[in-house]
């Protein structure tokens, strides 16, 4: 199951892990849309695309992405700041 | 990348010790990065190694006929070999299993080296959909005598007409299959994260997972790898192992690519990932154009019989495409995707290729009926239009095809090389 999740009062984390695409991208942006501007959210996947097309569609969105990194074999973390 | 390049000179200067850290550098930083091999690249490779696997089996590499056997081994232990048929040969001595084993090693060496290798569970409801597009995919091969090896890209390498009816099918399906998707993904978008956990230490949780040592792993793989051969080799001769080797290949190019045939017909009109799609249908296109110039030589040289794996071709071969498009949308990969996306851990697609390989032996029967009922016609494109008219149509077809799907991009403002 996906979960979310307030780590404190402006940083969120979104576990898709076990989703292949499409879906990381439709939480992801569906995630972005409960937050206030500002606001920073972790994306963690087990899914290699979902590295190029999460931080493409939240550019696309207009938002800003810090970084895409690897946190464990086959697990990575994007963290996007919502702009608008 | 500019760092990484000053490096390896500054790593060459120093003789050596230093030309051990250039080839650790150029195979981690490079070959097993986590960034991967680019689609055309691989596209160009799958050409080169079908027209290897070509030349040593005399056949070329396909897939399902590998379930067909293997699924008939686990019938004929149940006693039910009269509905399926009893297999040809062992696992071993069976030129399609042996380069789908090749191509589930190397998809599995690949995916460690890359530090890709996790096992993933999926939601419940997509297990369904995995099993559901299994038995598509299955009956979608029995339309169109082969999935996307054998019905699509080495039918066109081997110049035969039935791999043009599947590309269409292929398409229609392909669309069919995103837009389920599309209101499959609407359904969960409106459900889902309704609400929000508090808990500062979730990301700890998921990333201090406790692993079995990479080098581990990948010492595992090489020795299976090993033994398998061998064992090949004892049991078939130096030729199977050459397939099996060279199924090894196409597995770890699969993987390094991302050379996913679904996700190429899925999300080309449409959908999250259509840049990816855009690039795969590129490699895609240029392999068959690669492959088709080396199956013609080596058919023109007589060096192998012409008519190896013509198939017949009627409207049923087109439906067989839309079925197997359809079910490779929905189970997340299409036969050899299932196996190398298997082999880097994904529990989805294990489980739409065991509901293949269990699901096609019971249903191949259907095609002799298939065949006696419908008017199929056999099209060796060299007979109709001359061996260099059938590769200039296979050449003309696969670049109007990469200018069509790079006008589709540029429909839709996507810059798929960004």
């Amino acid at each position: 199951m996906v979960r979310f999740v307030k780590r404190s009062e402006n940083l969120y984390l979104l576990d898709v892990t076990g989703y292949t695409c499409p879906y990381p991208v439709i939480y992801m942006r569906k995630a972005i849309s409960k937050l206030k501007p500002g606001d920073v959210l972790e994306v963690v996947t087990d899914n290699p695309p979902s590295c190029e097309n999460v931080p493409r569609a939240a550019r696309d969105d207009g938002h800003e992405v810090l970084g895409v990194e690897r946190v464990g074999d086959g697990v990575w973390k994007i963290v996007i700041k919502k702009r608008r | 990348m500019g760092v990484y390049m000053e490096k390896l000179k500054e790593v060459e200067k120093r003789g050596v010790v230093g030309f051990t850290e250039y080839v650790r550098r150029l195979v981690v930083a490079r070959i097993f990065s986590e960034h991967g091999w680019p689609e055309w690249l691989g596209g160009i490779l799958l050409g080169l190694i079908n027209i290897l696997f070509l030349a040593i089996a005399l056949k070329p590499f396909t897939i399902y006929s590998g379930f067909l056997n293997w699924g008939q081994h686990f019938y004929t232990l149940l006693g039910l070999d009269w509905a399926t048929g009893k297999p040809k040969a062992i696992p071993l001595a069976d030129r399609t299993s042996v380069g789908d084993i090749g191509l589930l090693l190397g998809a599995f060496l690949a995916a460690i080296a890359a530090a890709e290798f996790r096992l993933k569970r999926i939601p419940l409801r997509d297990y369904l959909d995995a099993v559901i597009g299994g038995v598509l995919m299955s009956t979608g091969v029995v339309l169109a005598f082969g999935c996307n090896w054998g019905g699509f890209f080495s039918a066109l390498t081997a110049l035969s007409g039935h791999g043009f009816a599947m590309f269409v099918g292929l398409i229609i399906g392909g669309y069919f299959g995103s837009r389920y998707v599309e209101w499959k993904s609407m359904r969960l978008f409106e459900k889902a994260l309704e609400e929000i956990e508090l808990s500062p230490e979730a990301s700890e949780a998921i990333t201090n997972q406790r692993a079995i040592p990479r080098w581990f792993k990948f010492v595992l793989a090489v020795f299976l790898i090993t033994a398998v051969t061998a064992m090949t080799w004892a049991s078939g001769g130096p030729h199977y192992a050459a397939m099996l080797l060279l199924g090894v290949g196409v597995g770890v190019v699969l993987q390094r690519a991302r050379f996913c045939f679904a996700t190429a017909f899925r999300d080309l009109f449409r959908g999250a990932e259509q840049a990816r799609a855009i690039r795969l249908q590129t490699g895609i296109a240029l392999g068959i154009i690669v492959g088709a110039t080396g199956a013609a030589a080596l058919k023109y040289m007589g060096y192998i019989d012409p008519y190896i794996y013509i198939k017949p071709v009627s409207f049923m071969n087109i439906l067989g495409g839309v079925l197997f498009g359809f079910g490779m949308a929905i189970a997340g990969g299409c036969a050899s995707g299932s196996l190398w996306k298997a082999a880097e851990g994904n529990t989805g697609l294990l489980a739409a290729l065991v509901t293949a390989v269990l699901a096609y032996p019971l249903l191949r029967p259907l095609r002799d009926s298939l065949v006696q009922n419908i008017p199929y016609a056999k099209i060796f494109l060299p007979d109709a239009l001359g061996w260099m008219g059938a590769l200039l149509v296979i050449y003309a077809t696969m670049f109007a095809w990469i200018l069509l799907v790079h006008y589709i991009a540029y429909r839709n403002r996507i810059d798929p090389w960004r």
